[in-house]
Formats: C-alpha cells, structure tokens, sequence
C-alpha cells in the first residue's frame, strides 16, 4: 500500500499498541502463574502416592484479581482504540481513492477500460474490500510482528529450551505457508480460469432468461446448468483442498508447538529441572506467541480481496494521464483548427482509427464532418475536444473553455432541465435559460422538470435539444467554437440546419458531424473523414 | 438457520450426514485446542508433585495428540464444510433458474432483481460455512466444556458458562444487531455516493467539455463524507463488542481462579485441577474470538436468502418459453378489442384493434411505460390478453433491444434461434444479417467484445436462423448511431419483406419506413 499516506499513522500506532498488549499479556500470564503455583503449594497434595502436608501459606487473592481486572480492562481498551483507529484509517485510504478514482474518471473522459457499472461497483463495495484490509489483516500484522516477540523473549528469559523450541518453530510458518503456495500456485491459478468460467454460466443465463424464454429455451438450459454447477463444484473443491494446506500447516505447527512445549515443560518438573511457576507461565505463554501469527493467516483472504480492490483502484488511477490537460499550443490567428497528418490507434487494436486527416478551419467557417460509421469521425471530435491525445500528427486547438461541444448521447446530471443547460454558463438566470431552450427547438420544455438518472424521463430528442441550449448559453457567454457530434436518434434535420445557419451568422466557428442532406447544404465546407473504408458494414 | 436452508440441506445427497460431519468435525478442532491447555494444565501441576514419569505418560500422549487433531480436523472440517455449501449453493442456483424460467421476465420491471439475484444465491454457502457451522459448534463446545468442569467444580461451570455466553452469544448479538442498523442508515449514503458516482461516469464527457469537473468531484465528496460518518458508528459498535468479549473473558479468568483457590482451601478440589480450572476459560474464549464476523454475516446472508425465497415462492406470471408455433403459408397478426395489462397489475391500454398482414409494417409509438413491451408480450403470447382477440399465423420471433449476448461462441449464440441449425445454417444466417465474424469466436461478458451494431446483428441472426415469419422489434436502433441503424434497418426490412412487422420505436427514421402507425397513449 505505497500510496496509503493515511496508514502510516495508524500503523506506527498499531505497532505501538501491539507492544502494550504483548506486555500486558507477559504480565497476565505472570500473575496467573504465580498465584496458582501458590495455592498449589500451600493446599495438600500427594507425591509419589503419599499425601504430603501443604505450605498452608495461602495467598492473598486481592491483589492478584485487581491485577487481572487492570490487564483485561486495559486489553479490552486497547483493542476497541485499535479497531476505532483501524476504520479510521481504512475510510481515510477509502475517501482519498474514490476522489483519486473519480478525478481519474474526469482527466480520462473517453475511458472505457471500466464501465459506469463497474466504477459505482468499486467506489462502492469494491473499495470496502478495504475495511477488512485495514480492520482486520493490518492490526493483526502489527500484532503479529510485536507479539511473538516480546513474548519469545518473556519465555526466554524464564526458560531457555521452550523459546528455543517456540524460536524453531515460529520461522517455520511462514516457510512452509511460502512453500505451499508457492508450488501450488501454477496449478490454482491454471484452476482459477476454468472456474472463473463455470461460475459466470449461471450469472449468464440469468442475466439472458428473457432472450431464451422468447426462442422458448429457457428451460432446456436446466441441464446444461446441472451439468455446469457439477463441474463447477468438483473444480471449486480441488482448488480448495490445496489453498486451505497453508492454514492447515499453519494451525498444525501452531497447536503441536505449543503440545511440545507442554509436554518437554512437564517432564522437566517432574525431574525438579523445573518449578510449576516457571512452568505454567511458559504455558500460558506459548500459544500466545502463535496466536496473532495465526490469525494473519485467517484473515489472509480479508487482505486478499481488499488488496485486489486496491490494485483495481491504483490501475485505473495510474492508466489516467498524469496532466489532465496537456498544453495546447495555440493557433495561429487565421486559423481556429490546424490538424496536420493526424493519425490515432486505439491501445490494443490492430490498425489506426483514422489516418492522414488534415484539416485547418479558420474562424467563422461552418464545416461539415462526414464519412461511413466507424471512420473515425467521433477520433476527430474528441481531438478537437482534447479529449484524446493522438498518437500521430500535429495539433493545434482553441482552448477548451471557448469550445461549445455538443456529444453523440449528451450526458445529463441529475437536477432539473434548468441545471443541465446551466452547465454551458453557471451564471445564467432562469430567463436566459428559457431562451436558450427556445433556440434549441424546445419552447415547450419545463426548465423545472427534474431529469432523472440517466437522464431519465427525457426522450433521445429532448436531451439532444438539452444539450443545445447549453452549448447556446456557452456560446452567449462567449465561446466561439460549436462542436455538434451526430447524435444517435432521429431528429428533425431540418430545425437543426436553421439553427446552425443563425449560429453562423453571429460569427461562430462551426464543426458538425452529418449525413444529413439539410445540414451539409448549409456547410461551407464537407470534409470526408474515413472514406476508403466506404460501402464496408458496420 | 432459516427453513429454505433446512429445506436444501434434506435435498443434497447425505446433506444432515454431511452437515453433522461439519459440525462434529468443527467442534473436535476447538475442543482440541480447549483440552490441550486442559490436560496440560494438569499435567505441570501433577508433574510438580514428582510423580513417577509413567503416571504422566498417558497425560504427554493427550496432549501431542491434541495438537495433532485440531489442524487435521479443522483441515477436514473445511474440506466438509464447503463441500456442503457449494453443493447447497448449486441446488439453490438450479431452482431459481427453475423459478425464473417459469415466469415471464420480458418487459417487466425487473431492475436489478437478476443481477442481485445472482449474488443472492451465493449467501447460502456463508449461511453454512461462516455461520451455521461455527455457531453450533461453538455452543457445542461450551456445553461441553461447562459440563466437564461441572464434574470437578459446579459453580466454576456456572461462571465459565455464563461468561461464554456473554462472550459467545450477546456480544455478536450485539455487533450485529448495531452494525445492522448503522448499516441500514448508511444504505441511503451509499446510494448517494453510488447515484453521484454514476453521474460522472455517464456525463463525463459533458463535465470535461464545460469544466464542471470540480462540482463533479465535490458532490462525491460529500456524498464520501456522509457515507463515512454512518460507517464510523458501526464501527464504535463493533469494537464494542470486541471489548466486551475480552473484558467476558477476563472475568471468567477471574472468577475461575477465585472460586478453584477457594475450593481448593476447602479441601473440596485437588489442587491439581485449578490451574486446569483457570486455563480452560482461555482457551475456550479463544473460541469466540470469529463470532462477531459471524453474526454480521448471518444478517447479510439471512437478508440475501430471504429475498430470494421470495423468488422461489412468487407464482410465475404469464409463461416462461414461449412454445414454437407453426408455420404458415402466409403469415399474419390480426388484434381485436384487445386490452393489455400484467395479470398481477390494472390493465395498462384497451380497446387495441389492427391488422398487420404478409409484407406490411406497423410502427407502434407512445412514451415510455405506456406498455408498448407488454403489448409485445401479449402478441407473442407471454402473457394472456385481458380482453379481447390476438391471433397470429405463422412463427412469431422477437428482436430485443437488449438481446443477451451469452457468453459462449459465435455459433453458440445464433443457434438460441434453432438448435438443430447445423454450421452451414449459421454461417448462411450470419452471411444474411452481414455480420463478417468467425462463428467459433468466444463472444459474450468473458469473450470478446462487439460493437453495438455487431450485437445487435447476431441477435437478429438468431430470428434468421430459426426461420421466424413475424417480427415484433424493439427499438431496434436505440444506441446505434444513425448510419449503422440506417444500415440495419436496411437489412431488416429486406429480410423481412414477406413478414408481418411490429416496430415497436420512438426514431422517426423508423417511423418514415413502417406503413402505419398505432400511437398509444
């Protein structure tokens, strides 16, 4: 977690914790081991079938209880300050990754690499893999790292051979948790995909029930399901058979320590090496040493999922250009555009989206974009946009805030007709709105109608005329440049050209992408984007 | 645990066997690990009475064998376990898909109810695995071990008992009844933060285009803020809990420790036995220690698998498949009177009336929710009419707007049209939608991707390869930019020149091309 600025914090103080509840339990098992060898000693008993007379001398309880109620009460505080500050951190790291995300989101406007669905999943749930990251793995970790070795050392200095025992076994984990996944990780991670697959067949089918229903084959895909969810199973366990080995190894090193110990302990009193103190002291201490190593390894997976959140995260902050808008160098004063040579391949594809194009616009022109779907007409808006930065070619663009850009499906915010034209100009007052709208061929719609999700309750139509206005606003605000997409719904063409004929008489610079006869005729210019890939499908 | 998994578990081959199997193979891994520090408790103590070394050997061998047997079986005990629960998760997922199937999902308002449903059936295995398993064990244990201390000191019994109890039973009663409310409160911020973080993905471009980026990123943020403040008290909760069951722990130590002296001073028990009095609580606390997590989770799973008993129990509405009807010489659709509407819901439009005959088109129009889908529905025979007539002649195919791409090949995916479409079928269907891809190619969520247009060619491939004589379309260019619905609508139109053909669309470019027009609403 490199980035985690948050945690550095928490985990000084998670260390610092850890030390305190590693001492208290030293104490803990101190206290408990003297007053029972005490009583032990002053009761009767027998050795060797004789009874034998006790001490008599019984202990004073008082002050060992006190001391027990002191050293829980501050372990139970301890651990509720350290889950506290542990959710601290975790919603610290949580609340800098969503904005890091979003900001990601907004510097890369074209990304697709992740869906809106999949960046609400991991802004959302996805990053609260986090919170068993932090919550449960990290203080762990600091406690696995503090206590085993402040107890080791208690245990050391009371008995020599049981830190020795304890002191081979311990390193002896993480060994052996490293030798077993590192020799089965070949083989579950070749597992992974095949289930990977199997598992989505029933997602599929669901999420494609409606389609199978109306070709009537919804229940005929039972079997398949069965049959699948068999597969599925026998994969999922042999998968599983390996992944658990390492907690096995690790419980089974863990407990059968701690037996040894007991047993070599035991012996050892028995031949007077040994007094019971001592004895039960190292007892008592012995599991404790394993106990916090043994619960990393229980809450490996917490780590695991949140990791792979985090990795999701930090890869789609990193894939995001580190300056969200590269300078542009500015145009010459007779030109508004000048494309030289441009050329753009999309990562990943096999050939250039668009090739060669030239094209120098200069103010006050009116300039019509066409050529055959997937051309590479939407490649040239967005570098006019700079939106995109092309992998070939010299580019020279007005400013982006001079730009009034209307997109292939505008996107609108969630609030009322008003607040989505407001966009183009945020200083506009309702009347200014309402004229706006006018111009853009919807007289009708209410500027306080609320606009859903999505856009919602807005046909094709109205939201193209939505975003209109807002480009209409933006241009009386002073942008010089109208940059309309085609849009992907029907419209009336016609409308569309009268407006763009007034627009061009206020001097603006128009770019317009169309196939439309209406709009082309009013074009001082068509230029053909794309074109030796014409008569090819879509 | 709830009845439907009471119900799954009588329904899996030697589910009860499997599941006690569990259970005993659970509580032998904590009791082994409770009766190690047992039996080595007595043995330190007997070994300071200098015993001969033969009396001890039985209590050495215990102990070795302890720390054996709580690695081997709680490695089985997983093994079993989650054997158990996937199987229940697979049952579970083969009845629902049976529940759905049965119950026409087209055009109804099924939001998220199948992408959740999914996620739902997963719950069962927690419901086992994480929670049935550990609890019932754990009680388990505690009895047992209650009852094994009860045999040397009775009221030392009653104090581990009721101290496990707190520790076992209240404190996660407690985290998860707290952090279930804190998380019903923090379920409308995180639709807050969901609804704003969407809007960026949806609107970016826009935001970018007219620099509203930082009032973008600041609605996430205090979206983020309120989110974190609800979350911030659960987890006061949750550490509470945790608290509490150190603090049970403690003094069940305490009490132990101060009921075995004082009995040990009566003379009423050995003094071999107090250190095995005190060091038991310790280790059965131990036990404990998952339970919160437990307790949560049982909330999430018990809420996930009610909703989909609900699924299960629900009476299918309409039909599931539709069944394939016969072909005719000359097809047609011919609606009287007709009044549509969901058989669970008030009628949505009445008094429909028209005919669409071989080679004639309609375009059906009206806003959306109005129940142009629902007549779709009814024609294709979903779901029954209100009133009145439909009667179609001839094969009637469907073209979804939304038409599931299923992740499988090419080939796979036309033959969802006919079956028994051998590959020169499917390569001719393909050739006559235009779609210039290799059958064999993998398509779909895990395949690789197609464009809008793409996708929506291969759907249509599936009527052309079965071989349907009327058409009902939805939307057919929605999303697709102009010039390849153009294109589409070209191939549609010229495939389907002796179809009947319902278009159900708002794109007046559909409009210009159907011969007339049935507005509704």
């Amino acid at each position: 977690m490199k980035r985690a600025a948050a945690t550095r914090g928490y985990l000084i103080a998670g260390v610092l914790i850890g030390c305190v509840v590693a001492a208290l339990t030293v104490a803990q098992a101190r206290v408990l081991a003297v007053t029972i060898a005490d009583v032990f000693a002053a009761a009767p008993g027998v050795n060797y079938l004789a009874p034998t007379p006790g001490s008599g001398q019984w202990p004073d309880l008082l002050p060992a209880l006190l001391a027990l109620g002191g050293i829980f009460a501050a372990k139970a505080a301890l651990s509720w300050l350290n889950s506290l500050m542990a959710h601290r951190a975790a919603a610290a790291v949580k609340s800098q990754l969503r904005r890091d995300i979003v900001a990601a989101r907004l510097a890369d406007p074209l990304a697709d690499r992740t869906s809106t669905a999949g960046l609400v999943n991991l802004t959302t749930v996805g990053l609260d893999a986090l919170d068993g990251f932090y919550s449960k793995y990290l203080p762990q970790l600091a406690l696995a790292c503090t206590v085993p070795l402040i107890t080791g050392v208690a245990i050391a200095t009371a008995d020599l051979t049981s830190a020795i025992i304890v002191a081979v076994t311990l390193p002896l984990i993480p060994l052996f948790m490293a030798l077993v996944g590192w020799t089965t990780e070949g083989r579950t991670r070749q597992r992974w995909r095949t289930q990977q697959r199997l598992a989505h067949h029933f997602a599929d089918l669901v999420a494609g029930l409606p389609t199978l229903q109306v070709f009537g084959r919804a229940r005929a895909q039972e079997t398949g399901l069965t049959r699948s969810e068999d597969a599925n199973r026998s994969e999922t366990m042999s998968t599983l058979r390996v992944s658990f080995l390492s907690a096995f190894v690790l419980e089974l090193l863990a407990t059968l320590s701690v037996a040894v110990v007991a047993v070599t302990v035991g012996f050892r009193v028995v031949e007077g090496g040994l007094d019971l103190t001592t004895a039960l002291f190292v007892l008592i201490l012995a599991p404790e040493v394993f106990l916090p190593v043994r619960q990393v390894g229980v809450h490996y997976h917490d780590a695991a999922d949140g990791m792979a959140a985090a990795d999701q995260a930090f890869a789609m902050i990193d894939a995001s250009p580190t300056k969200p808008d590269a300078p542009r160098p500015g145009t010459t004063s007779e030109a508004v555009v000048d494309l030289r040579g441009l050329s753009h391949t999309y990562p990943g594809a096999a050939s250039p989206a668009v090739t060669g194009v030239d094209l120098t616009i200069t103010p006050g022109e009116f300039v019509a974009l066409v050529g055959p779907s997937g051309g590479g007409k939407t490649t040239v808006v967005n570098t006019l946009m700079g939106f995109l930065q092309p992998s070939e070619g010299e580019v020279r663009l007005p400013e982006r805030d001079t730009i009034a850009f209307v997109g292939q499906e505008p996107g609108m915010i969630s609030g009322t007709i008003a607040d989505n034209v407001a966009l183009g100009d945020p200083s506009a007052d309702p009347g200014r709105i309402a004229d706006a709208l006018r111009r853009a061929g919807a007289p009708d719609l209410d500027a306080s109608r609320l606009v859903g999700d999505d856009g919602e309750g807005l046909s094709a139509g109205e939201r193209r005329r939505v975003a209109t206005a807002r480009a209409l606003l933006r241009i009386d605000a002073g942008a010089r440049f109208l940059l309309l997409d085609e849009p992907t719904a029907g419209l009336d063409a016609t409308a569309e050209a009268t407006l763009l004929r007034s627009l061009r008489g206020s001097g603006v610079t128009v770019v317009v992408v169309s196939h439309r006869p209406a709009v082309l005729a009013e074009a001082d210019r068509v230029v053909p984007i794309g074109v030796h890939h014409e008569g090819s499908p879509a | 645990m709830s009845v439907l998994v009471r119900r799954l578990i009588g329904s899996v081959p030697r589910g009860w066997g499997r599941f006690l199997l569990a259970l005993a193979l659970a509580a032998a891994a904590s009791l082994s690990s409770v009766a190690l520090m047992g039996v080595s408790g007595w043995l330190l103590s007997r070994a300071a009475e200098h015993p001969p070394v033969m009396y001890l050997t039985a209590a050495a061998v215990l102990v070795r064998a302890f720390g054996l047997s709580r690695g081997v079986a709680r490695y089985t005990e997983r093994l079993v376990g989650h054997d158990l629960g996937l199987r229940l998760q697979s049952v579970l997922r083969v009845e629902t898909y049976r529940s759905l199937a049965k119950t026409t999902l087209l055009g109804r308002r099924r939001g998220d109810l199948l992408t959740r449903v999914v996620a739902d059936v997963d719950a069962v295995l927690d419901a086992v695995v994480r929670v049935a398993i550990p609890f019932a064990s754990g009680l388990f244990v505690l009895l047992a071990t209650s009852v094994i201390v009860a045999v040397f000191s009775w009221p030392a019994a009653l104090a581990l008992l009721i101290s496990a109890l707190i520790a076992g039973v209240l404190a996660p009663w407690l985290a998860a009844r707290f952090s279930a409310r804190a998380d019903e409160a923090a379920i409308a911020g995180r639709g807050d933060l969901a609804d704003a973080v969407h809007e960026v993905g949806r609107t970016a471009l826009d935001l970018v285009a007219y620099g509203a980026q930082d009032r973008a990123l600041a609605r996430v943020a205090s979206a983020d803020d309120a989110l974190r403040r609800f979350e911030q008290r659960a987890a006061w909760t949750r550490g509470l809990a945790t608290a509490i069951q150190t603090l049970a722990a403690g003094a069940s130590v305490m009490a132990t420790l101060a009921i075995g002296t004082a009995q040990v001073r009566a003379g009423a028990l050995d003094h071999t036995m107090l250190a095995v009095l005190t060091l038991l609580p310790l280790a059965l606390h131990e036990v404990f220690s998952d339970f919160t997590k437990a307790a949560q989770t049982h909330t999430r799973a018990r809420v996930a698998l009610a909703r989909v008993s609900e699924i299960l129990a629900a009476a299918p509405i309409g039909r599931g498949d539709l069944d394939a009807s016969p072909t005719a010489e000359t097809p047609s659709v011919s609606v009287r009177d007709l009044t549509i509407g969901w058989p669970d819901a008030a009628p949505l439009r009445s008094g429909l009336s028209f005919e669409v005959g071989a080679g004639e088109s309609l375009a059906i129009v009206g806003p959306s929710g109005i129940g142009k889908t629902t007549l779709a529905a009814t024609l294709l025979g979903l779901i029954p009419p209100v009133a009145g007539r439909v009667e179609t002649r001839g094969r009637i195919g469907y073209l979804a707007q939304d038409a599931h791409i299923f992740s499988t090949s090419v080939a796979e995916n036309v033959m969802i049209g006919d079956k028994t479409a051998d590959e020169a079928r499917v390569r001719d269907a393909l050739a006559r939608v235009r779609l210039d891809v290799d059958p064999r190619r993998a398509v779909g969520e895990l395949g690789a991707s197609l464009s809008g247009g793409e996708e929506r060619r291969l759907a249509l491939s599936r009527l052309v390869v079965g071989d349907y004589q009327i058409l009902v379309l939805d939307e057919p260019t929605e999303h697709l930019d102009a010039e390849t619905a153009h294109a589409l609508l070209d191939d549609i139109w010229a495939h389907a020149s002796g179809s009947p053909l319902l278009v159900i669309t708002h794109d007046p470019g559909v409009r210009a091309r159907c011969d007339r027009e049935l507005a509704l609403g």
